[in-house]
């Protein structure tokens, strides 16, 4: 086949208000299987819910973020959630937590927290670079 | 004529009414390529909206939204047409 | 390579221009080239005299106003918006260059990039 390409994925919708979560996964998928390279996963703005360990949906909904951490760990996949984005909607891992004094981290694995420079990488070095947003 | 000659691959989700949909359409040149994803489905339906001929609405919303069987078969794609289309454009605009 | 990054949101409604403002100054700090367009109703990111404290918000005339020093190589405003919206150049903050044409506009950069 040939040449495989390499993808940075951008997330910037949030799980069950719009449906970027859901679409980037069925891409990402199908970008596996079609024999390509995901770099990175990058949440920014409201995607970063989607790397909540607190989600609690009904249980006959599709889980988004255990969905995506499941996929992104079974591949291998760096996830990032953007950090100025993440503590404005209180998503928080241990360092945040301790940094600012809260009553608890949640950041789901394997997220983990970072800046925009991890964007601007996958700017650099991915052959291609999507973004999933929202519909407002 | 502006000086870029190559192909873009227009991504968008949003419905049609949306004010971001009229500037992706306005944008698109000659050659290249509009997926409609999500809510942008709804675009293949609407008398109104003038494509541009390389049009193709993602399969899987079209069903969701009911309108997959009043859209030729041709112009709607999978997920891994979605990806084969990302392949094929190296200048990609997601709306 | 120049990243031209979007807004077409006006400015306290939603973030998505302060998530593209904040996409943009990256890519300066990064030494990545990099622009911005204000369509449609984002136009009003550029207008003098706004008050975000009213609102309780930051504003971001400082930033954009500086946003060359930074490393920003154009600030492009739709110019059909603006007409729209009643603003003159002299409305508009210093430093932003008229599109006249967004098609055109887009042309010109490798990549575009909505931030939300």
């Amino acid at each position: 086949m040939p040449q495989p390409l390499s993808y940075t994925l951008v997330i910037t919708g949030a799980p069950w208000a719009t449906q970027a979560p859901q679409t980037a996964l069925s891409f990402a998928q199908a970008l596996l299987k079609a024999g390509h390279r995901i770099d990175r996963v990058f949440l920014y703005g409201d995607g970063v819910h989607l790397a909540s360990a607190l989600s609690a949906p009904p249980s006959d909904e599709q889980h988004w973020p255990r969905l995506w951490s499941e996929f992104l760990s079974g591949n291998n996949i760096t996830a990032v959630a953007c950090i100025a984005s993440a503590l404005r909607r209180g998503i928080v891992d241990k360092t945040e937590q301790a940094r600012y004094e809260l009553t608890a981290s949640n950041l789901r694995a394997p997220f983990e927290i970072a800046g925009l420079g991890e964007w601007v990488e996958g700017n650099l070095k991915s052959n291609r670079v999507l973004y999933f947003h929202g519909t407002h | 004529m502006p000086e870029n000659t190559t192909a873009t691959l227009h991504i968008i989700n949003k419905a049609p009414e949306h004010a971001r949909f009229r500037h992706c359409l306005a944008s698109a040149q000659q050659g290249d390529t509009l997926l409609l994803i999500e809510d942008a489905v709804l675009a293949l339906l609407d008398r109104g909206k003038q494509l541009p001929g390389a049009s193709y609405g993602l399969e899987a919303d079209a069903n969701a939204r009911a309108v997959a069987n009043r859209v030729p078969a041709d112009q709607l794609v999978d997920y891994a047409g979605f990806v084969q289309l990302t392949v094929n454009h190296s200048r990609i605009i997601n709306w | 390579m120049t990243t031209l990054i979007v807004i077409d949101q006006p400015p306290y409604g939603s973030w998505a221009g302060r998530d593209a403002l904040d996409m943009t100054f990256s890519l300066a700090a990064f030494d990545q080239p990099a622009a911005m367009l204000f369509l449609g109703a984002g136009v009003n990111w550029l207008c003098k005299g706004q008050a975000a404290d009213a609102v309780g918000q930051k504003s971001v005339a400082k930033n954009l106003s500086a946003a060359a020093l930074f490393g920003v190589e154009q600030i492009l405003v739709d110019a059909q918006a603006c007409a729209q919206y009643g603003l003159e150049f002299d409305d508009l903050l210093p430093g932003s260059t008229p599109s006249e044409s967004i098609s055109e506009t887009l042309s010109q950069f490798s990549r575009v990039v909505f931030a939300g």
